[in-house]
């Protein structure tokens, strides 16, 4: 009877297509609403993925990594003599104004390393070698940031153009010259701007007149000492606060700084309200296209319930059938409107906007919540059959 | 010869819709016995109540008042469920407007009664189309039913209905949607196919061109029966 269950539903086409429709594109909006949630939420602790290091010492203050408390240079010593430290380093990190060679101003985000360790360096090189950072002057800037410092040439035929800055441009940054000698490949930011990569002590000279310069100490535990542990004692001994550079969502730690940027987020933007909505939004919509052609394919068949019924079909039977129907209907609309919020989300991926992340906990989320649309459609239409009186299959 | 005891009995049923002002009595204080091995036809003026009656004897509506017994069983009292049970277990319907499930096989159409009552799929697919081929429409088993014509879908009905050997045969007006040749060639489908020693078919019909069909002939008129003819050729023409 199952069988025959399924069958009377696909065998009509325009009511499957239907309910497909509003249970695909619910499945749709929450997974790829959420996916972009995450997305944009990773965006704001990307300081976090491009800069590796186990430990970061902060300001007692800060709450979130993209907005460092300066702190004074003598406290890198201080965490340095702390017992299970291996290496401590300075971090500097500002958004400054860089002045182009056409004479146009852009933000862009500094990071100054430490020039002994390269401690907080980006991971991956396109061109260029870190080392050339020891040389009077010198920068790194991001692939993505090269290309919007880029400069516009008219081609011969008409066509403009964006030449992307390279090995060997310069800009100014207070007045300083900076002259690009490697390009980054590092994860975009939420706070926008290109990543331009020198040493601690030419950004010191950048931003002349900045009193304290030290936004974060980089620390490496000593083998055998976890992140967490280490963060006791460097708190306890230096009134600082530590941090531990988690950036899982899933595992990562209390005292994970990512963890504290991305709730600082939650609480302080409309970022999660916004995508609640869109969330919330795409739940009722499945709610209400699904569950009312759910509800008109059982009306529409209900003359044949009631004959299954005066059949001697009981009303369990008849509800599992509905169920059944429904929750059919619910995981081929699930894996439509989740393939199709796969095949957005690759081109968001390949063109970098908007981020992108589809976790596997946002799927089995969205099944859940697709199966509940379905299980409310099914128990409409349980309610309306289980009120159908056998007697009526006599009346034309 | 005496008559053998009956199959069904109904006795002093009432049956009424509605309250106040606009209450309909619908049954009043019926009386009436199909026997096993027959079929009996129900005739009377529209309203006189024989949806009703059959429905009770179906079990599909429940009297207000009365003794419904079907087979040794009194149906009055049972819960809902049970009513479910004997349905399951006892009877096959011919509706006027077929009710075959449209985005469905004619033979899963046809397996319905059986899969109910828990039956294999293969032994479901199996009698359906052994049931099928009786009726005339081998071949037929794997298109929908919407693509036959009107008698061949009621014969498709009649498949269903008969397809698990039901004891009890009950058909409202099976021939009023068919035309007159088509309407014969049904009943005399319904007659010869359901014609079993401890079958009952019971038959509402206002068509008369149907009722030589018929061992015996129950008249209604206003909610209960007036008269039950033995020979039905006696009334093969109308009265008017
Ligand atoms: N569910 C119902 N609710 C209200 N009134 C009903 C209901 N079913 C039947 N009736 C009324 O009860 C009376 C008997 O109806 P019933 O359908 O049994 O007559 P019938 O003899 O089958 O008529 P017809 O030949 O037109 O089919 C009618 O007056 C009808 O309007
Ligand atoms: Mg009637």
């Amino acid at each position: 009877m199952y069988r025959l269950a399924l069958n009377m539903l696909f065998g009509d086409r325009a009511k499957l297509a239907m309910l497909l429709v509003g249970l695909s594109f619910s499945a749709l909006l929450m997974a790829q609403q959420s996916s972009v949630f995450f997305g944009i939420m990773s965006w704001t602790y990307t300081p976090m993925v491009n800069i590796r290091a186990s430990v970061w010492v902060s300001d007692r203050e800060v709450e979130q990594v993209n907005d460092a408390k300066p702190m004074r240079d003598t406290d890198v010593t201080r965490v340095r003599s702390v017992d299970g430290v291996s290496w401590a380093a300075p971090l500097h990190s500002s958004i400054m104004q860089a002045r182009l060679p056409n004479g146009n101003f852009k933000l862009i985000s500094l990071v100054g390393i430490d020039s002994d360790t390269f401690a907080g360096a980006p991971a991956v090189l396109t061109v260029g070698r870190i080392e050339d950072l020891r040389l009077p002057n010198t920068v790194l800037i991001d692939e993505w940031g090269a290309n919007l410092l880029g400069r516009a040439v008219t081609r011969p035929d008409g066509t403009v153009e964006t030449v992307p800055l390279g090995v060997g441009d310069t800009f100014e940054l207070n007045d300083t010259e900076a002259r690009i000698v490697g390009v980054c490949r590092v994860k975009r930011a939420f706070t926008g701007g290109p990543f331009v990569y020198t040493t601690y002590d030419r950004a010191k000279a950048y931003t002349a007149g900045v009193r304290r310069t030290l936004s974060y100490v980089l620390v490496e535990p000593r083998p055998g000492v976890t992140p967490a542990e280490l963060c006791d004692r460097i708190e306890a001994e230096t009134g600082l606060r530590a941090w531990t550079s988690e950036t899982d969502l899933w595992t990562w730690g209390e005292r994970s700084l990512a963890r504290s940027t991305f709730w600082w987020f939650w609480r302080n933007t409309g970022i999660p309200f916004s995508f609640g909505t869109a969330v919330l939004l795409g739940l009722f919509v499945g709610i209400a296209i699904s569950g009312q052609t759910f509800y008109s394919f059982v009306l529409e068949n209900l003359r044949y319930f009631a004959a299954i019924k005066a059949m001697g079909a009981g009303s369990g039977l008849l509800a599992r059938m509905l169920l059944l129907q429904a929750l059919a209907a619910g995981l081929l609309g699930f894996g439509l409107g989740v393939g199709m919020a796969q095949a957005i989300g690759r081109v968001m991926i390949e063109k970098g906007m908007p981020p992108f992340v589809l976790y596997p906990q946002v799927l089995v989320a969205t099944l859940v919540l697709v199966l509940g649309i379905s299980l409310c459609s099914a128990l409409i239409g349980m309610v309306k059959v289980a009120r159908v009186d056998p007697a009526s299959v006599f009346r034309a | 010869m005496p008559d053998p005891a009956p199959a069904i009995r109904l006795r002093r049923v009432d049956k009424s819709f509605g309250a106040g002002e606009a209450r309909i009595f619908a049954l009043k204080q019926a009386d009436f016995e199909a026997r096993a091995g027959e079929l009996i036809m129900l005739v009377g003026p529209s309203g006189c109540g024989k949806t009703t009656l059959l429905s009770v004897l179906a079990g599909t509506l429940r009297a207000d008042a009365g003794e419904v017994e079907a087979f040794g069983r009194r149906l009055d009292g049972l819960g809902q469920a049970e009513l479910t049970a004997f349905r399951r277990a006892n009877l096959g319907f011919v509706f006027q407007s077929f009710n075959l499930i449209p985005t469905l096989s004619v033979r899963e159409n046809v397996m319905v009664p059986l899969l109910i009552q828990g039956a294999s799929r293969a032994e479901a697919v199996r009698r359906a189309d052994a049931m099928l081929a009786k009726v005339g429409l081998g071949g037929r088993e794997d298109g929908p039913p919407t693509a036959l014509s009107g008698g061949q879908q009621q014969r498709v009905a009649i498949a269903r209905a008969l397809v698990h050997e039901p004891r009890l045969l009950i058909c409202d007006e099976p021939t009023s949607a068919l035309d007159k040749d088509t309407g014969q060639k049904v009943m005399a489908m319904i007659r010869d196919l359901s014609r079993s020693p401890d079958r009952c078919v019971v038959v509402v019909t206002h068509d008369h061109r149907i009722f030589r069909h018929a061992d015996r002939i129950a008249e209604m008129e206003d909610g209960r029966i007036r008269r039950v003819v033995d020979d039905p050729s006696t009334l093969d023409t109308p009265a008017s």
